[in-house]
């Protein structure tokens, strides 16, 4: 364990800014998104605002609930964004020295964001409709067949600190830039990148922006959501991209992380933290471009492939250095 | 007598005082005081295994109660640790016991070999000779194998198929122990445990491998170690609930216990071999089982296969404690040790609830059919709570009992790379893989059991009249899930019992390894703290609801479902379990191999109208089929030619006898 | 020499890398491409243990490699997909997913097996000499469980490209003779294999290899 390891107040006011920072950015960076995209398209694009212009109309509106739903289908929204907001909360993306530090487990984030999915899918099957439990059995299935490569990615991280704790493996990133260009760690880094665009319902594997319902994964599960609530799986969603991306550059590109409190420190951490997540949604917009969505009983070939990557690495790990 | 022998003494008395009341008492009365007596003896059970787990120790020797060797009684941390969740067990459904018995396994004979067949499972554990265990885990096979066949009334095929699964299985796994274990007390020139442990180490190898093959065939088969869990999904889904938890969340783990015992504590560890085959069979079953289990739609039995699941896990741990001492990294050891124990400890728990929450849900539906409930939320709203907290522990999720103990396991393997050997280096990332794809499927299994089984609208007119169960049953249920609830936000609190067990059972441990256990189990309560994890997600839930409240201020309103533009759905058109598990089941396509049937009747009128499409699905055990029938089939053509010998004739029958007779005494004549 | 050793395990795992790309993606077209960033890896393998052990004929070996595995016969295999009406391997013997979990198995066999060589002989090339043995058991996969004979070619080369790595990095390069003469061999077989998909196609119309089990009637 890491020195002190104490809970004290600044890092409980860290971890608060954490949240709020990703829960504040989060519909941006889904604008951002959104923008490139049309830009790529020759389409002028609604702007970086609108997502959180659309969450403004929704949470204006009446809340509705559909015939023969019950808590499960109210509460989901709130769980899915509760969790995500812990998982914003202990991952170091500011600062490594963030409120819960010792309880900042790698695993324990993925279980969270695990169980934000699963609290949707458990909502979707609620409704009663074919819909609902279309999306849920596929956001399920692809739930289940990421975990095998997220975990082995975790090991091949975990081995060459001695622990699965974040704000330990991101401090020795930190320190040691050189290690994050070994093979491990680059075939780590792909088979994460995989997976995280999985987790998100990015393409190839969903696609975010279709309403048809044969190739929906996340939004049909989500489909008979409205008003306020729908605000709610909206910026879940977006929380849930933010996050992810976020871990996976705190974990390949720790660089600019504070690892002391002070505030020029954190300002720094804050503004490249804002950089590199900007540039990660660049990149995967444009990327997006140029891709299809897979068909989705070829999405287990991609996740065996990511898997057999997450292997290479853990077996790198330990054979080259 | 200590504390542990007197709560023991008192757990043989309320178990004999059951079954007396079980045979004598008038059924009004029988019912009450059987169930009371049976929470008596579990609770003593409990106290028992806690005392010992807390460090008292307890040993005696009743030269009466069994001829020649007569029995040996002994309880130290390990067997405290199974003696304590057993009793625990035994008291939640005993409890439970006094509303179900109405329903199912009231009739007196089983009302009778209930409290037997729970006092069995505190027994074996409490066996310190060679003897004492056969009579005991003797006692549990039979016990229960009864029991498995009381059945439900009109239980027809499935429960006779079932019984003989079991008894042939369970028979021939103590076929096995009885070899291994007679075997070992003959080399060992004794037959008491104290005795072996300090003759062992002088044994050949070729001993000690062979006893524990031996072993770990009967024991495993127990515990339900792929291939030799055929028994499991077939035995568990067909007793009556109560029996169910008692064999699924007690009875397996003492396959789990043998194991330990033998192979660690009396034969104190061994060649790096066994460790690694029972690591590697832990994976598969883990796998296998949790397979099974997501494309499976009857309740009962994907409960089952989640045991058989969870057991992989617990063996996972133990194999790989086993490796990591016998390189001499004992204090990995203890830790992955810890973390089987610690996966035993919170299984027990949340397969207690889940159980007897399916029991709950058969006894107001009748089915335990996924595909025929829904809806029961509204219905049973305590039960449907409950189950889902069991759900939550079983798919290994914040706040679920499985979670802290499956983050040990994973630690223990993740630091177990700096174990230098190519064999580990190679076997523990599939281990982390086989762990991991068994998480993932975890969630989905029962993510499809909670969505299809209690939420959504009722499938059919049996769930639509489902009742929520009686008080009694509410109980026993309650208390399995308040120790769910313990374990899963406090999991430190067992670290100094863990400890305990851990230094007793690893042979040579010595207060450095301890130490570093002590560090490690106190590092779950602080690095994980998942108290803090699940207090912080709530207290987010509820800021964000008063968040929500106070932006959206606009009343709530009812709205019909999207239905397409189509007629309002039915519940027929909802995703049902089978339907949900159907891309698992395309994924997994070459490894379940499931049958399926498409018939199309076309119209009288024209072809290319549809009139009738009938559908059917089954996803045999591709094992079982694989390796069973080939052996039972020629069991079978044996028995038949066989037949030919028994044509009736009583003077026939005699003839062999005589001739039997005579022919044995040529041999032994000529062998003089 | 640390920094060489960095290099020659990227360079290493780029050729491990290409390998299992050919067996995930189904698209021949990919495949050949795959192949192509596989010569050159493996010129780059040669290029690094020639600066690194000062051998200067191994940068000769390294052109040499480069060109034939680089550009040669990728560019032929590319002409013969592109003659072809179907692109894809649609029906593999194991499915992809299937495939790719085996090949996990084997990088880890592979690992375990080299693990006495690689402490005989210590050297920084040594330790990615498994990977070399993991390309070669991934081309044995793909020959065994691929229907298409442009896929069996892309096996074989595979199968090849891992036995040279192997023989460059374990014995510090083949004499530049031998491997002349094994890429000509190499040259010549995919030539053969070439002209036989051609006269296959013409006769049977398609080139799974499972039709040819009729001839044997």
């Amino acid at each position: 364990m890491s020195a002190a390891d104490t809970v004290n107040l600044s890092s409980v006011l860290l971890s608060g800014g954490q949240v709020a920072l990703v829960l504040a950015g989060a519909p941006l960076l889904v604008g951002l998104m959104r923008q490139v995209r049309a830009r790529l398209d020759g389409r002028e694009g609604a702007g970086i605002w609108q997502p959180w212009r659309d969450l403004r109309k929704l949470l204006r509106k009446t809340r509705i609930a559909p015939e023969g739903t019950g808590p499960a289908f109210r509460v989901a929204p709130l769980l899915a964004v509760a969790c995500t907001a812990m998982a914003a909360a202990v991952v170091p993306l500011i600062s490594t020295r963030t409120g819960l530090g010792p309880g900042a487990d790698l695993i324990a984030v993925v279980a969270l964001l695990t169980l934000a999915a699963a609290a949707l899918a458990l909502a979707g099957l609620d409704t009663g409709t074919a819909f609902g439990g279309m999306g849920a059995s596929r956001e399920m299935t692809i739930t289940a067949l990421a975990e095998p490569t997220i975990l082995m990615a975790v090991f091949a991280l975990g081995t060459r600190v001695g622990s699965t704790n974040l704000p330990q493996i991101v401090t020795a990133g930190v320190q040691h830039g050189g290690r994050l260009a070994s093979p491990a760690s680059l075939l780590a880094a792909f088979a994460l990148g995989v997976v995280v665009l999985a987790e998100t319902g990015r393409l190839p594997v969903d696609n975010p922006a279709t309403h048809l319902e044969l190739t929906m994964v996340h939004e049909a599960m989500v489909l008979e959501y409205a008003g306020p609530d729908l605000a709610l799986v909206e910026l879940g969603a977006a929380m849930r991209l933010t996050v992810l991306l976020g871990l996976w550059a705190s974990l390949f590109a720790p660089w600019g992380i504070a690892t002391a409190t002070g505030p020029a420190a954190l300002a720094l951490g804050l503004g490249v933290l804002v950089g590199k997540l900007a540039l990660l949604a660049v990149l995967l917009a444009a990327g997006e471009v140029f891709m299809a969505k897979l068909r989705l009983f070829r999405v287990p070939e991609l996740l065996a492939g990511s898997f057999l990557l997450s292997v290479l690495a853990v077996t790198a790990s330990f054979f080259l250095t | 007598m200590n504390l542990v022998g007197s709560a023991l003494a008192v757990a043989a008395g309320s178990a004999g005082g059951a079954a007396l009341a079980a045979v004598v008492l008038p059924t009004r009365l029988r019912v009450v005081a059987v169930g009371a007596l049976n929470a008596l003896m579990g609770a003593a059970g409990a106290l028992a295994g806690g005392a010992a787990l807390a460090g008292e120790s307890f040993a005696a020797h009743l030269p009466v109660l069994l001829p020649l060797a007569g029995v040996y009684v002994g309880v130290d941390a390990l067997s405290g640790l199974f003696m304590a969740v057993a009793g625990a067990v035994v008291l939640a459904a005993g409890v439970y016991q006094i509303g179900y018995a109405r329903h199912a396994g009231g009739g007196r004979g089983a009302q009778a070999l209930w409290p037997l067949f729970a006092f069995s499972l505190l027994l074996v554990p409490a066996a310190a000779s060679v003897s004492t265990l056969l009579v005991a885990w003797e006692l549990m096979a039979a016990s229960s194998l009864l029991l498995v066949v009381s059945g439900h009334r009109g239980g027809g095929d499935s429960v006779r198929s079932a019984g003989v699964w079991y008894a042939v299985m369970t028979h021939l796994g103590l076929v096995a122990i009885l070899t291994g274990l007679v075997w070992l007390a003959a080399a060992a020139h004794s037959e008491t445990f104290a005795g072996i442990t300090a003759s062992a180490p002088g044994l050949s190898p070729l001993v000690r491998g062979g006893v524990f093959v031996l072993v770990l065939i009967g024991f495993g088969s127990k515990a339900g170690v792929v291939p030799l869990h055929a028994w499991l999904p077939r035995a568990h889904p067909e007793a009556p609930s109560h029996v169910s938890a008692l064999m699924s969340a007690a009875m397996v783990n003492l396959g789990v216990y043998g194991l330990v015992r033998v192979g660690l504590d009396l034969l104190g560890g061994g060649a790096r071999w066994w460790w690694l085959t029972v690591l590697i069979l832990g994976a598969l079953m883990a796998v296998y089982g949790i397979l099974q289990a997501a494309v499976t739609s009857d309740l009962k039995r994907l409960l089952a296969y989640s045991t058989v699941e969870n057991l992989g896990l617990v063996l996972l741990g133990v194999g790989a404690a086993g490796a990591f001492h016998d390189s001499g990294h004992d204090e990995l050891a203890a830790l992955a040790l810890a973390a089987a124990l610690l996966h035993t400890v919170t299984h027990a728990a949340f397969k207690t609830l889940l159980f007897l929450s399916a029991g709950s849900v058969l006894h107001a539906t009748g089915t335990r059919d996924l595909d025929e409930l829904g809806g029961l939320r509204t219905r049973m709203p305590v039960t449907s709570g409950l189950f889902a907290l069991g759900a939550l522990g079983a798919a290994a999720l914040p706040g679920g009992a499985g979670f802290p103990s499956e983050w040990l396991l994973l630690q223990s393997l993740i630091h177990g790379l700096a174990v230098p050997g190519i064999t580990v280096v190679v076997v523990l990332p599939i281990a982390v893989g086989a762990v991991a794809l068994s998480a993932g499927l975890a969630v989905a299994t029962f993510v499809k059991a909670v969505g299809t089984g209690f939420l959504a609208k009722p499938r059919t007119q049996a769930a639509e009249q489902a009742h929520e169960a009686p008080v009694s049953m509410l109980v026993g249920m309650g208390m399995a899930a308040l120790v769910c609830a313990g374990l899963a936000l406090l999991p430190g609190a067992a670290g100094a019992a863990l400890r305990r067990v851990v230094a007793g059972s690893l042979p040579g441990s010595g207060a450095a390894v301890t130490g570093g256990v002590a560090g490690r189990l106190s590092a779950l309560g602080s690095t994980l703290s998942p108290l803090w994890v699940v207090a912080g997600t709530l207290a987010l839930v509820l800021v964000l609801r008063g968040l929500l409240r106070m932006v959206a201020r606009a009343p709530s309103r009812a709205a019909v479902l999207w239905d397409c533009g189509a007629p309002p759905p039915t519940a027929r058109m909802q995703y049902t379990a089978t339907s949900f598990a159907e891309p698992l089941q395309r994924v997994f396509d070459e490894v379940l191999a499931p049958e399926s049937d498409l018939d199309v009747t076309p119209h009288a009128e024209s072809a290319y109208l549809v009139e009738r499409v009938a559908y059917s699905r089954a996803v045999p055990d591709r094992i079982e089929h694989r390796l069973y029938n080939p052996v039972i089939h020629t069991v079978r053509r044996a028995g038949m030619t066989a037949r030919a010998l028994a044509n009736g004739s009583v003077h026939r029958y005699l003839g062999y006898g005589f001739t039997a007779v005579v022919l044995l005494l040529v041999v032994l004549a000529a062998a003089q | 020499m640390n920094g060489d050793a960095e290099l020659l395990d990227l360079a290493a795992g780029a050729f491990l890398l290409a390998a299992v790309g050919v067996l995930w993606r189904r698209d021949l077209t990919a495949q050949t491409s795959l192949l192509a960033v596989q010569g050159f890896a493996l010129a780059a393998i040669a290029v690094i243990l020639g600066a690194d052990q000062a051998h200067p004929e191994l940068y000769a070996v390294a052109a040499g490699v480069g060109l034939l595995r680089g550009a040669v016969l990728p560019a032929l295999m590319r002409r013969a997909v592109a003659a072809r009406a179907t692109d894809r391997e649609t029906r593999p013997l194991m499915n992809v997913g299937a495939s790719l979990l085996s090949a996990a198995v084997l990088v880890l066999l592979a690992y375990a097996v080299s693990q006495p060589l690689v402490r005989l002989l210590g050297t920084a090339s040594a330790r990615a000499l498994p990977m070399g043995l993991a390309v070669a058991l991934i081309g044995l996969l793909i020959l065994v469980t691929r229907r298409k004979a442009l896929s069996q070619i892309t096996g074989f080369l595979l199968l090849d490209n891992g036995i040279t790595a192997i023989a460059f990095l374990a014995a510090a390069g083949v004499p530049l003779l031998v491997e002349l003469g094994v890429s000509f061999d190499l040259l010549l077989a995919v030539l053969v294999l070439r002209v036989l998909t051609t006269r296959m196609r013409a006769l049977f119309g398609d080139t799974d290899l499972d039709d040819l089990r009729e001839l044997h009637d």
